[in-house]
């Protein structure tokens, strides 16, 4: 399980969701699946099951695209290959065309066919989102956008909050699922968890043992707290 | 400024502040404030610029109370007569309040200098309503995210309160976003040497580090334990601290050089080293309580950097850890990138966010015996199990379980 500078993109927790992907898999009987770190200017060595790209700040944009951009065929050939990725927040916007910022306007690695705009105000709280893995929950602090290309699927239908504007929250595109619930999703939502999961191993999941159990029924509770007031 | 022009506003204050305790014992300490700045907006400003001998602001991210007490101690064993804000009143309803607890009715306090802890955000905003003498700054870090957006964020704000300084800006000269502020007032900084540094291996959780060591000034030369050598004005000195840590050598340092530099020649190391020796363990961090008849040790934690660096300084092997997370914490991804494992086993995880923390726990690899939501019985039943085996019992909570634990223990605060 890959964390993509984490240094970088981890400042909600983000990056964590590739150790709730690593957990996950030893619960599943995985034994041998890891969390590998890659800081910036490193050079990949090897070829993840999985990738997490958290967010980051705006401030610090410019120095995350210059790092994915110097990992761009690594990553390219891993989403041929289908490994799956997970991208939130100002991590999933560098991976599309472009990002418009207050000063200018950013090229992003093209990954993703969208734009990420302004939204006409921040939009920060919790996020309640219907996917096809279930109703999602996570918590969103951002002020953009993504405006998907035609056909482009988003990950969800926004049912509280804000997402990215227009009634949608985030993407999928090919092996790429991206969001703007930061933090611990992976964690809070099992079902997407263990689908990636099943998507990096080839083969679906089952978690099995006590941490795993109280681990999921901690985030029932959170997630049927949110679903109540959704 | 004392004038009877703030008369009615002081007495509707009071009559506020006395209506909201016969209510609800302990209660309603931000309330007064609120209907004064309404009523006289002019109080708060006026009140903190009447003191003979000026105002002290104290602001950043982490490590304000520690270091507003701390300075506050110095300045008192010097013989000065200081007013002071508690913690939970460092907000602009909850200062306003605290002044008036101690103002006369014609808005004026008896002291010869006020040294005050001020949250980030609503110092900024307050700032063109005072003028200090003095600002101290402590460090930036990533905190309170959905607050304040970003590290540069706080920064600004900072910068605005550093800019109402009239003689000095004493602040972190290991915190590259606090020494690029360049107020009109000197800068005079504080910080640790290299070694201190290199013995820190997470860094010391600031947004950002300045490449190098200051040479000169105060500075935080050694940490072992609870003792620390701190070198002020070329000196070594030798200083106890509130509770284990790097983070409270960098609060002494920093209120060390903000006496040093507003005592001047009256200020005197043995008094100040003394002064540090006596403090009681400031209020919730590291602060070893009994109650029931059992010990426990308390521990504050308020941001990502905090509770990693609180984790990182429990012992190894505790066996009764309880901790608590409260409704303060808006959104609990910031404590996600801590590295939780050192706890081990958590006997009981509670709070209204108790779910949100277990599993942070849970997959940080600590076995979670328990959650329990309602922070009362989870109290009782901690405090009931016997005597651990290893270590103390040790209650690691935010910010507002701090409130709700103090409240249902009976203790002051």
């Amino acid at each position: 399980m890959l964390a993509l500078f984490p240094e970088l993109t981890d400042v909600n927790g983000d990056a964590q969701n590739a150790l709730v992907l690593a957990r996950r898999a030893v619960w599943a009987g995985h034994l041998d699946i890891r969390v590998e770190r890659l800081a910036a200017g490193e050079a990949p060595t090897s070829t993840p099951v999985a990738v997490v790209l958290g967010s980051t700040t705006d401030p610090v944009l410019p120095a995350l695209l210059a790092a994915l951009r110097e990992v761009q065929d690594d990553l390219e050939g891993w989403i041929d290959d289908g490994v799956p990725v997970l991208a939130v927040g100002t991590g999933l916007e560098a991976l599309t065309r472009a990002i418009v910022l207050a000063e200018g306007r950013l090229d992003g690695l093209g990954l993703v066919p969208a734009i990420a705009e302004p939204l006409p105000s921040r939009a920060a709280g919790d996020l309640v989102v219907r996917a096809t893995e279930g109703d999602l929950v996570g918590y969103e602090n951002h002020s953009r956008g993504l405006v998907l290309e035609a056909g482009v699927p988003p990950l969800g239908v926004v049912r509280r909050g804000v997402g990215d504007g227009r009634g949608s929250d985030g993407v999928r595109h090919g092996s790429i699922i991206g969001t703007r619930m930061h933090g611990p999703v992976l964690a809070k939502n099992p079902a997407l968890a263990d689908a990636m999961l099943a998507a990096a191993l080839g083969g679906p999941v089952s978690v099995r043992g006590e941490t795993a159990a109280a681990a999921d029924a901690a985030a029932a509770r959170i997630r049927t707290a949110l679903l109540a007031s959704a | 400024m004392s004038s009877p022009r703030y008369a009615p506003a002081v007495l509707i204050g009071r009559g506020v502040r006395l209506a909201a305790r016969l209510r609800k014992a302990g209660g309603g300490s931000a309330v007064p404030g609120l209907v004064v700045n309404r009523v006289a907006p002019g109080f708060l400003g006026d009140v903190l610029s009447s003191f003979p001998e000026g105002l002290v602001v104290v602001s950043g991210s982490a490590g304000k109370s520690t270091t507003t007490k701390m300075l506050v101690a110095i300045l008192v064993a010097h013989g000065k007569r200081v007013f002071t804000n508690p913690s939970t009143a460092n907000i602009t309803q909850g200062l306003t309040s605290a002044l008036l607890e101690r103002a006369s009715i014609t808005g004026r306090i008896d002291a010869d200098l006020a040294v005050l802890e001020m949250d980030e955000g609503h110092g900024a905003r307050l700032a063109d309503r005072f003028r200090a003498r003095l600002v101290l700054l402590t460090n930036v870090m990533t905190d309170q995210i959905d607050r304040f957006h970003d590290a540069q964020q706080v920064q600004a704000m900072l910068g605005r309160i550093a800019a109402r300084a009239a003689d000095a800006v004493v602040l972190n000269g290991d915190d590259a976003l606090l020494t690029a502020l360049a107020p009109h007032a000197e800068v005079v900084p504080f910080g640790v040497a290299d070694a201190v540094l290199a013995g820190a291996p997470r860094g010391l959780g600031y947004a950002a580090t300045t490449p190098q060591r200051i040479t000169a000034g105060t500075r935080v030369v050694a940490v072992t334990g609870r003792e620390a050598r701190i070198e002020v004005r070329g000196e070594p000195l030798s200083v106890r601290l509130p509770a284990k840590g790097v983070h409270y050598a960098v609060d002494a340092a920093g209120a060390l050089a903000a006496a040093e530099r507003l005592l001047g020649g009256a200020f005197d190391a043995r008094t100040a080293v003394g002064a540090l020796d006596a403090m009681s363990p400031v209020f919730g961090r590291g602060e070893i309580v009994t109650v029931r008849g059992r010990q426990v040790e308390f521990v504050l934690v308020q941001n990502t950097a905090s509770f990693q660096l609180n984790v990182d300084e429990l012992d190894e092997g505790l066996d009764q850890v309880l901790v608590a997370m409260g409704s303060d914490v808006r959104d609990p991804s910031y404590f996600w990138p801590a590295d939780t494992a050192r706890i081990g086993r958590a006997r009981i995880v509670s709070g209204s966010k108790a779910d949100e923390i277990a599993l942070q726990l849970l997959y940080q690899g600590v076995t979670v015996d328990r959650v329990e939501p309602d922070l009362g019985r989870a109290l009782d039943e901690f405090l009931a199990l016997p005597e651990p085996d290893r270590g103390i019992k040790t209650i690691v909570f935010t910010a507002d379980a701090m409130r709700r634990t103090r409240s249902h223990l009976g203790l002051a605060g």
